[in-house]
């Protein structure tokens, strides 16, 4: 051993006693699973959102949608578990289904408990996004949430678009920062279904996106920098808010707004494409995996190589719950 | 940043930064298995990376597809090769105080050399997006991958 080796080897040593993670589990920060005490109740309500026995399976009604068939398999614990050891993920993060509008209903709370409360009740490898009713923003309730072991505090899209609605959530988002706890940003809530003519997917490409947009364009022009220090994931890659970031620039926008190390972008529904465009603009520590199971499935991103998995999967949800 | 940067410009940032521990020390790990890496900056324009060296590290033949570069070494030493078809490599080592630069054409390999960890401070313009890595099969044919740049920046297993 040469003096540079003994060096090197108490350099290790304490680099892993001070800064090693060893809890770096492949995540997936953004699946939906309503579970059992959740059913309960949507079966039980009279108005949309609701559940409905309709023949031998069962309808979901959300206000503004044609009923859809809803199979409660698509929302079993157990074959997600399976399904994430087949995706190789360890951890995942159970976000509230914002587009069903629930946290916006003057009797939101049952709901959300029951979310939250079914989630918890399953253990892991889920961990729930905690969510609050929108009429009555309140930081207490930020503290509630992380009590019962939620990541963060998930808050729809619409709800964040515009400088008097964010700052309706000042305090709630100040008591996030203050926990080092992060806001996850997911479209919702009601979306616009496109009518009777318009295909399932309609929103998804629709209002999703440009909700997304404006909530991230808000965010970047009055959020960031109420609250600085505020760590953001954005569903669906912001619906590609980064990737016009130079048309921003030629209209006298803040476009800096995209270097934003407190910031991530999970990549559900997207591909190869779409995620190594993104890569471009803000990097690829930028990057967070999200399924948006059972919606859709995880994207295939094996093209972009192990690096970037271990990045996308490992490292950067690491940084994002690390308190 | 406002503009994309030349190798020159690259030059003078990678010294300025190389020079000014205050940036980095805190962020230094040397790692036996691998190297390991920081990103310092980025803009539009500049990516800046600090990256820890020891034990022969070495980043096999690469190129750095459409972004110029430049190798600020601010400690220990590493070792550049430029690879000739059916020659020896040109190669130089680059002691602390020492700077490289490549433009985007270049094809080139860096290792660690001498027995102390090395730190460096490299940047990139346009920001790295894409690399192609390259394999010598024993028949002497080159082969290119194209790769995501975090698989140059971001090794598995950190």
């Amino acid at each position: 051993m040469t003096p540079a080796h003994v060096k090197t080897f108490f350099i290790n040593l304490i680099d892993k006693m001070l800064y090693s993670h060893p809890g770096m589990p492949a995540t997936d920060v953004h699946q939906h699973l309503w579970p059992e005490p959740l059913l309960d109740l949507l079966a039980a309500r009279s108005d949309a959102p609701r559940l409905r026995r309709r023949g031998a399976g069962w309808e979901l009604e959300v206000a503004g949608e044609p009923a859809a068939p809803f199979d409660p398999r698509a929302h079993d614990p157990a074959a997600r578990a399976a399904l994430a050891q087949a995706d190789e993920v360890e951890r995942i993060l159970v976000a509230p289904s914002s587009p069903l509008g629930i946290e916006a209903l003057p009797d939101a709370q049952p709901l959300l408990d029951a979310f939250h409360d079914g989630v918890a009740a399953l253990g892991e490898p889920f961990f729930a996004w905690g969510s609050i009713a929108l009429a009555s923003p309140d930081p207490a309730a930020v503290d509630a949430l992380l009590a019962t072991g939620a990541a963060g505090l998930c808050l729809p899209a619409q709800a964040l678009a515009g400088p008097r609605r964010l700052d309706r959530f000042r305090a709630v988002l100040e008591r996030l920062a203050a926990r080092r706890a992060p806001l996850f940003v997911h479209p919702g809530p009601a979306p616009d279904a496109g009518g009777e003519q318009a295909p399932a997917w309609w929103p998804a490409m629709t209002s999703y996106v440009a909700d997304m947009q404006a909530a991230w364009l808000a965010w970047a022009t009055w959020g960031r920098p109420a609250h600085p220090e505020l760590k953001v994931v954005w569903a669906m890659l912001a619906g590609g808010a980064p990737l016009h970031a130079e048309r921003l620039a030629a209209r006298g926008g803040p476009a800096a707004a995209v270097l934003d190390e407190r910031a991530w972008f999970d990549v559900s529904s997207y591909g190869p494409r779409a995620v190594d465009a993104m890569l471009r603009v803000v990097g690829v520590d930028r990057l967070v995996l999200g399924s948006d199971r059972p919606v859709a499935d995880p994207p295939p991103l094996s093209s972009l190589g192990p690096a970037v998995r271990h990045a996308v999967a490992h490292v950067n949800p690491a940084a994002v719950l690390s308190r | 940043m406002s503009h994309d940067l030349s190798e020159a410009e690259l030059e003078v940032l990678v010294r300025d930064v190389a020079t000014d521990p205050e940036r980095w020390r805190h962020l230094v790990v040397h790692r036996q298995d691998e190297r390991t890496y920081v990103e310092l900056q980025r803009d539009d324009h500049v990516a800046v990376w600090l990256i820890c060296w020891m034990d022969d590290h070495d980043t096999g033949y690469h190129d750095h597809d459409l972004s110029a570069g430049a190798v600020a070494v601010a400690a220990g030493a590493v070792r550049e090769e430029r690879l000739v078809l059916g020659g020896a490599p040109a190669a130089r080592t680059a002691a602390a105080g020492e700077s490289f630069t490549f433009g985007p054409a270049d094809i080139h390999r860096v290792s660690h050399a001498g027995a102390e960890p090395a730190i460096t401070v490299h940047a990139y313009s346009p920001p790295l997006w894409r690399m192609g890595a390259y394999e010598v099969l024993p028949t002497g044919e080159l082969r290119r991958w194209s790769l995501s740049y975090a698989e140059e920046l971001r090794p598995i297993g950190a």
